[in-house]
């Protein structure tokens, strides 16, 4: 006999959504506080200086902002497929095909102008990585092939791809036999924005979020996303392609991923290298779930997980806390997050008496 | 390739299949109860520290053992409790988990990283090790090899032919069918979670009790990602589990062993080889027969009746 | 009850008096590529961290597993920012970042492990650990009875490269006969894996095992099998004391107390060090018992001549298809060993 019950909220929560989020991520800082203290860290200085790490100044704010582009894009990669019910979890390797597809064209055209070269670079990175996209999706239309099981290995084809251009044909003379290759020619870098450390990968960031929410939202293509994605059986039924949109999708989410890629290796790195591979791919699941696809969201997330990452190697600095500590404390906000969910869409009533069927 | 190498190779194709292995037959247990669990690579390491450790302060692996597939199942209600008590999204929970998992493990583990503990070595069973070629592949190994010839047969028959393991599946298939019929289908998705990270736990220790006698961070790596896979590619099958496990753990096998052999083959091209191998089956076996016992209700949650 | 609150928070106030007297002190900072609990490189560079914390004056602290990249040019910016005063980076891809930051903060002093590039308030450092390394394959050398020695190495990179050719030209020193195997398991710290390596190794007919890799699992493999292994960056005998014959070892602490030394004295000037057995930077661990003691007395006398100024590449010196790469009688520069990528006559295995 339950004496609590759960009903379903008739209206959204509202602002009471946000004191949720709050209470969850206090429980998450709570639990953490004590795995510090029994780590031997006073956990009240541990917090604030987490926090002061995180958005405490100007510093932070940008190195957090700057983090979250790849996640951000990544993100929204992932997320137009999971609208579609497809569940691409190839993130990471589109993103490494992405940075490998513009870094041919980097090394191959290193006397071209900027204005060629990027482009070029992009239309690269996209068709790369749009073709990890559509290897799963041709599969799974096509042959019934699981797509999470094509996307996860095809993760790892792609780092190795990459790996062996870097170890390999891709090597850098100057390096002194470094995996890495060369450095890219001023033109294929895309550069910092006016005196600020912010690169245009930010802009690139904005203006592809802004055209990914009016192509969802006002779109032809974009309603029959959401059409098929409620309902496959219906959506075939009213004549949309299925197979053809599903292979669209993966192409266009991947080459997301992609241009995060080509990002990361031409404004960050500047070259590539096997350390580009930092798994936003995977971050970027988490994010866009817990963004619930939105766009808007998708850029909070990527930001904060962003921020308590940059947060965290503070407090390793500062207290010689572990790395360690950072997922643990990333797991905990994540799970407590997700369990306060619960209270934005129902209520819980106690229940009077048992209630039979 | 001569029988020389050929019989160490087999060999070591179970061996490197096992832990995976028991990491897939958790996985097929937990989402053939419809919970799509991917903190399989949290829980499993979590597994294999808690066994180390205790191997440790014990000293008695058999404790060890067991104590590791608890500590999973602990893990793993974590993921229970997020999913099926808050209706948390299965797939971020499980994320989460593995974030989490790593996170413990590496923070706890550190102060033990490169010592030993006891464990399991290779226990030739008499007569059956003599065979001849069976022998050397499956009868010269550990206590915990053997274990994995038993559990998945134990695991076909308990979700086929038992009420429970009927009760367990529809659950998974058809949770709205099976309350109607008046399963409570909470309790068995429960009994799936913590049945399926006991299993996961007991892959992680066999890591570190059996495979090597020895912590380090990060022992699993990415080991619970390929479980997550093969269950796909095992069709939620424990029989195809064992064919997936074995296949993927002897191409690992047997790029190293190429390697050995000085060939001239570029070391990542030869590391492709298990993920492209495992895709190609896959492809295969859709094609030619593409029916798969997956889940229908796979991670759904059950909501709240209003 | 309320005395002992307020005592507590009176000592709380001395002791955030002390810590800020503390930050007076020269800060040092390290930033290392993985977990300092790898047991391996990190954790090779922290216990000389430690040592810098017995000195007066000095307070150290590290940020571990930082991915080369942006994310070490991050980190490194924040150590300048706060004020460190010596900022210690340990991995390869760490140059370029650290050379950035170093133009941004002239003021601080800059040191770079594994690199080649250098500006005013930036050097760069190394340990020879080839030269232990060819001490080793002395030992390898002299033990094996079928002349396949095993070699289970992390990533083709020249550090890596150069172990195990200074390793194979130690061997044959002792054994003209023998061949080293190589076998790229692409992993720092994955023991089963390592282990499956050396287990390959051996099923081709290896009866010594040697590796470049963190984690102590090859050494399981070779004890197993009732062989000898060459363990490496801590004495692992611990993990294998039947197998394990000695291993060439990392000792950071003095290259690092001495750094330091020399910016509290403002003799520190930018240079490209690389110090090896002679300063004591690398060494051989004690060798086992099983090692004949004519052939630990050759390795002796051997580590005496290496730290007396003897070269360990010295010509004739022949590639794996036996074209001349290094003429008789020529020794090869710093520079040329830095990048070294390719393998001598007697390796097995491909360098990609």
């Amino acid at each position: 006999m339950p004496l609590l019950r759960v009903v379903k909220r008739q209206e959204p929560l509202g602002w009471g959504s946000c004191l949720v989020l709050i209470a969850a991520i206090c429980l998450s800082l709570l639990l953490g506080g004590i795995i510090l203290f029994i780590g031997g860290t006073s956990p009240i200085e541990g917090l604030v200086v987490l926090f002061k790490g995180a958005f405490g100044n100007r510093y932070a704010l940008e190195d957090a902002i700057i983090k979250a582009t790849p996640i951000f894009l990544c993100s929204l990669g992932v997320a137009l497929a999971f609208k579609l019910q497809v569940w691409n979890i190839g993130a990471e390797g589109q993103f490494a095909l992405g940075a490998v597809g513009a870094t041919w064209v980097a090394l191959s055209l290193p006397e071209a102008p900027s204005y060629i070269v990027l482009p070029l670079m992009v239309v690269m990175a996209a068709a790369a990585g749009g073709l990890w996209g559509f290897i799963p999706a041709f599969l799974r239309q096509k042959l019934k092939t699981n797509e999470i099981i094509v996307t996860l290995m095809m993760n790892y084809i792609a780092i190795l791809i990459l790996d062996y251009l870097v170890y390999g044909i891709w090597k850098d003379p100057a390096s002194y036999g470094f995996p890495m290759t060369a450095e890219f020619s001023e033109a294929a870098i895309v550069g910092k924005i006016g005196a600020t450390n912010y690169s245009w990968g930010l802009v690139h960031c904005l203006v592809l979020g802004l055209i990914f929410w009016v192509f969802l939202k006002y779109s032809r293509l974009g309603y029959e996303i959401k059409a098929s994605g409620d309902n496959v059986r219906a959506a075939k039924y009213a004549g949309i392609p299925y197979d053809r949109l599903v292979m669209l999708v993966m192409v266009l989410s991947g080459a997301l991923a992609a241009w995060a890629g080509f990002l990361e290796a031409s404004s960050t790195i500047n070259r590539l290298q096997p350390s580009i591979m930092a798994g936003y791919g995977y971050t970027a699941i988490v994010v866009a779930w817990l963004a619930r696809l939105n766009p808007f969201y998708i850029g909070v997330a990527s930001f904060l997980l962003a921020a308590l990452r940059v947060g965290v190697e503070g407090l390793q600095l500062d207290l010689q806390v572990p790395a360690a500590f950072g997922g643990i404390i990333e797991g905990l906000i994540l799970l407590t997050v997700l369990a306060g969910g619960l209270f934005t869409s129902y209520r819980i009533v106690v229940a009077r008496k048992a209630h039979e069927h | 390739m001569n029988i020389e190498i050929l019989i160490p190779l087999l060999a070591a194709a179970v061996q490197s299949g096992t832990p995976i292995l028991y990491a897939t037959l958790g996985e097929i247990f937990t989402e053939r109860s419809g919970i799509l669990n991917l903190g399989v690579e949290g829980t499993m390491i979590i597994g294999a520290l808690s066994g180390f450790l205790v191997a440790k302060a014990t000293g008695n692996p058999y404790i060890a053992f067991v104590a590791a597939g608890l500590a999973g199942t602990c893990a793993a209600s974590i993921h229970g409790l997020v999913c099926l008590v808050f209706q948390g999204n299965q797939v971020v929970s499980g994320l989460a988990l593995t974030i989490l998992g790593v996170g413990v493990a590496n923070y706890l583990g550190t102060p033990y990283v490169g010592l030993t503990a006891p464990g399991f070595d290779p226990l030739p069973i008499p007569l059956l090790s003599e065979l001849p070629i069976v022998g050397a592949i499956f009868f010269s190994q550990d206590l915990l090899v053997y274990l994995t010839y038993i559990i998945p047969v134990l695991i076909w028959i308990f979700l086929y032919n038992t009420r429970f393991g009927l009760s367990l599946r529809a659950a998974g298939e058809y949770p709205a069918a099976a309350t109607a019929a008046g399963l409570k289908v909470v309790g068995y998705r429960w009994l799936g979670v913590l049945g399926g990270g006991f299993f996961m736990g007991l892959g992680g220790a066999y890591l570190s009790l059996a495979y090597t006698h020895l912590w380090t961070n990060n022992l699993t790596a990415g080991r619970g990602w390929i479980a997550v896979a093969l269950v796909i590619f095992a069709f939620w099958r424990p029989g195809r589990a064992v064919f997936g496990a074995y296949l993927f753990g002897g191409i690992m096998a047997l790029q190293l062993r190429l390697q050995a052999s000085g060939t001239q083959i570029p070391s990542s091209l030869l590391l492709m080889l298990p993920y492209a191998l495992t895709v190609a089956v896959l492809v295969l076996s859709s094609w030619w027969r593409g029916k798969t016992d997956e889940p229908g209700a796979l991670g759904t949650n059950i909501l709240p009746a209003d | 009850m309320r005395f002992s609150k307020i005592l507590t928070t009176a000592l709380l106030g001395v002791g955030l008096c002390v810590t800020q007297v503390a930050a007076e002190d020269m800060n040092i900072g390290f930033v290392y590529v993985s977990p300092i609990g790898d047991a391996g490189w990190s954790y090779a560079h922290d216990q000389g961290r430690l040592e810098l914390e017995k000195m007066d004056g000095v307070t150290t602290s590290y940020v571990e597993a930082v991915a080369e990249g942006p994310d070490s040019e991050r980190v490194m910016l924040n150590m300048a920012r706060k004020g460190y005063d010596v900022i210690f980076a340990t991995s390869f891809g760490y140059m370029d970042p650290m050379l950035k930051v170093a133009k941004q903060f002239p003021e601080t002093i800059f040191m770079h492990c594994s690199g080649f590039k250098m500006a005013d308030n930036m050097g760069n450092y190394f340990g020879r650990m080839y030269q232990a390394r060819y001490l080793s394959g002395m030992v390898a050398g002299a033990m094996t009875k079928s002349n396949i020695i095993g070699y289970a190495a992390a990533f083709p990179i020249p550090e890596v490269i150069r172990g195990i050719n200074a390793f194979t030209l130690g061997a044959q020193s002792m054994n003209p006969e023998v061949t080293v195997r190589v076998v790229w398991t692409k992993t720092w710290y994955d023991p089963a894996t390592e282990k499956e390596a050396a287990k390959s190794l051996l099923d081709v007919g290896a009866d010594v095992i040697a590796q470049h890799q963190d984690s102590p699992a090859p050494q399981e493999a070779a004890q197993e099998k009732g062989v000898y292994s060459i363990g490496y960056n801590s004495d692992m005998s611990q993990a294998a004391p039947k197998a394990h014959l000695t291993a060439p070892i990392w000792n950071w602490g003095p290259f690092y107390v001495e750094t330091v030394k020399q910016v509290k004295e403002g003799t520190w000037k930018a240079a490209s060090t690389w110090p090896g057995l002679k300063e004591g930077i690398v060494d051989l661990a004690p060798m086992s018992d099983m090692v004949p003691q004519e052939v630990q007395d050759k390795v002796m006398a051997k580590k005496e001549a290496i730290k007396g100024g003897e070269k360990v590449f010295v010509g004739p010196l022949k590639d794996q298809e036996g074209a001349e790469k290094v003429a008789a009688g020529a020794a090869m520069s710093d520079e040329e060993l830095l990048g070294m990528t390719w393998f001598i006559q007697g390796v097995i295995g491909t360098t990609e």
